[in-house]
């Protein structure tokens, strides 16, 4: 109980009230004459977004081989892998779970995933909130108010607030990945069980397999193999790799 | 009985003179009747007009100033190019289309009464007060009356709460009793101390003796009455009784719908009453270089001016000040604005002292 300290009430004399009385009327005049309002009025006009921002999701099929990685990276468990037609599998985004982490986004090794800076990304109840893949290839349908954007802008001493007419864009022009090709390769033949695992898991069939002599021989077509990492993945006795073709 | 021929007389004997109506509408009969002084001042400026300009524009200017003073924007979608200017005729809307509804606590017969009997000691003192040459009745006692029927209007919103019976109800009842004891003694007593140097009741005549203001004659009244006007109309560093994050309005807790449109305009026409006297008393009435072509209203408006900008500066304060506490409250009321007023009253005698009593009449 040593330790405690009691804090009074400051008391002040007539005086002293009746200057700070003074202080914050004058504060108040001050602020409503030149008010030092930061606010963005939202649908007319947009903050400028750097071009890193992470906004809603965009695919290019083309460019996908498969690996899953944005649905095992996903920490909100919000992508969920489809069969499309080509009994390939690609992601679609639940926007009910998605938050925007974009670990999908830099997991995805080939550029198949982009970032957009939509923020505002809503829906009129759960069902729709469900993004198939069909609906994440096309740029999203946005209804645009806005005839300004906004930047802050650091001085010195104070930020003051910047506005120019035009819109922001919405999509980013991101570079291609630079082309570096994996393909899997067995680093160990003499340890594989022959439990076919990687020849299930494989979407491209590039792994086969042929028994000679009584033992089951897996073969990995390399000019097939679209380098996804599924069956290293998968495999039991962890001997696949993969490896970069140069 | 008074013949319909004295009445007449009685109408054209006491007209405004306004040039350019003249010009305009001059001939036709019914003019006359609209330019008969007290009925001008009844439906134009201290009256209906004057009070509907207060209370439809009040609202909006009271949010986009304390907005503006907290770095926030205020109402702005409904009409975006002047800034959300008609959102009180959108709230109003919904205010007139939401249901009312009585509860089963309530004292049925008083509960739906009072909101409109409460408008009776809100717009009476109105008749009483005047702006520039306009005044509806002229009488010695004017400010005595409007003062007493002022004090009305506490008794009526004890009432409010007394109808609605339920707990919040109860607690800004009460807290409106306390306050109302605190204020309402330094109120009149600042209100005397201005009758003391003036020697008479009647606004038109206060009006045109101030030379000097009424402020500058004797500020600590006028501190005493802006103190205790702030915390008569329940503005915000004394917004106690109607505090809407403890007690959700107090005694008007219950009323929903048109009901509530009506008890929530009660305390903006209070504000502007309050602010039509503090206009007479202190700030010249309706003083101010004359413009020739509006004859007798360039009065009226002057004073209709000073008022909106007295009811605008104590608006303000609810974006400047937090709220004090009860007790708080109750110690301002019964030392500083006591003692201000009582100290007012006494520089009151000397100064009348001083100056002659032939400064106007």
């Amino acid at each position: 109980m040593r330790d405690v300290k009691k804090i009074a009430i400051p008391e002040y004399d007539a005086i002293e009230k009746a200057r700070r009385h003074v202080i914050a009327l004058m504060t108040g005049a001050r602020e409503a004459v030149t008010p030092l309002t930061f606010t963005i009025h939202y649908p007319k006009e947009r903050k400028h977004m750097p071009d890193c921002f992470r906004g809603y999701i965009l695919f290019t099929p083309e460019n996908c081989i498969n690996c899953w990685q944005c649905a095992f990276i996903c920490p909100a468990n919000a992508i969920r892998m489809k069969k499309a037609s080509d009994n390939r599998y690609y992601p679609t985004i639940d926007y009910a779970k998605c938050i925007f982490c974009h670990f999908c986004v830099d997991s995805c090794s080939r550029g198949a995933l982009r970032a957009t800076k939509i923020h505002d990304v809503a829906y009129r109840d759960m069902d729709e909130m469900l993004a198939d893949t069909e609906e994440l290839v096309e740029n999203p349908d946005v209804h645009r108010e806005d005839e300004r954007y906004v930047d802050y802008v650091l001085n010195e001493d104070d930020a003051v607030i910047k506005r120019e007419k035009g819109e922001d864009r919405f999509f980013v022009e991101i570079p291609p990945p630079p082309d570096v090709r994996f393909v899997a390769r067995c680093a160990d033949p003499e340890s594989c069980l022959g439990c076919r695992i990687c020849e299930h898991v494989c979407e491209s069939g590039a792994i086969s397999s042929v028994v000679v002599n009584g033992v089951r021989e897996m073969r990995i077509d390399e000019k097939k193999c679209s380098g996804c990492g599924l069956c290293v993945k998968e495999c039991a006795m962890q001997i696949l790799i993969l490896v970069r073709v140069r | 009985m008074i013949a319909f021929g004295d009445l007449f007389r009685m109408i054209l004997e006491n007209r405004a003179n306004i040039p350019v109506i003249e010009q305009m509408l001059g001939g036709i009969p019914g003019v006359d009747l609209i330019l008969w002084k007290p009925f001008l001042a009844l439906i134009f400026m201290p009256g209906f007009t004057g009070l509907m300009i207060v209370i439809m524009l009040m609202v909006w200017i009271e949010r986009k100033l304390c907005a503006r003073i907290q770095w926030r924007v205020g109402p702005r979608e409904v009409f975006w190019y002047l800034g959300g200017l008609i959102q009180p005729l959108a709230d109003g809307m919904r205010y007139f289309f939401q249901e009312t509804i009585v509860h089963r606590d309530a004292h049925r017969p008083y509960y739906l009464q009072f909101p409109i009997l409460a408008f009776i000691p809100v717009l009476l003192p109105l008749l009483f007060i005047s702006a520039g040459p306009l005044i509806a009745i002229e009488t010695d006692f004017g400010v005595q009356i409007a003062v007493a029927l002022i004090s009305l209007i506490s008794v009526i919103i004890i009432g409010f709460g007394w109808a609605a019976n339920s707990r919040f109800a109860y607690i800004g009842t009460i807290r409106e009793a306390f306050m109302y004891f605190a204020y309402e003694i330094p109120f009149i007593l600042s209100v005397v101390a201005m009758l003391i140097i003036y020697r008479t009741g009647n606004t038109l005549h206060i009006a045109e003796m101030q030379s000097v203001p009424g402020a500058l004659l004797n500020p600590l009244a006028f501190l005493a009455f802006a103190v205790t006007m702030v915390m008569a109309t329940s503005r915000m560093p004394f917004e106690i009784p109607e505090a809407d994050q403890e007690v959700a309005f107090g005694p008007m807790v219950e009323y929903s719908g048109i009901m509530f449109g009506l008890v929530m305009t009660i305390a903006y026409e209070k504000a502007y009453v309050l602010a039509a006297l503090m206009t007479d008393l202190f700030l010249c009435g309706g003083a101010g270089p004359q413009i020739q072509m509006l004859g007798d209203l360039s009065g009226a408006i002057w004073f209709f001016i000073k008022t909106f900008i007295v009811i605008i500066v104590v608006f303000s304060l609810r974006a400047i000040y937090p709220r004090y506490r009860i007790d708080q409250a109750m110690k301002i009321g019964w030392t500083f604005a006591l003692a201000l007023s009582t100290a007012a009253l006494a520089l009151s005698v000397v100064v009348s002292t001083v100056i002659p009593p032939a400064m106007g009449q």
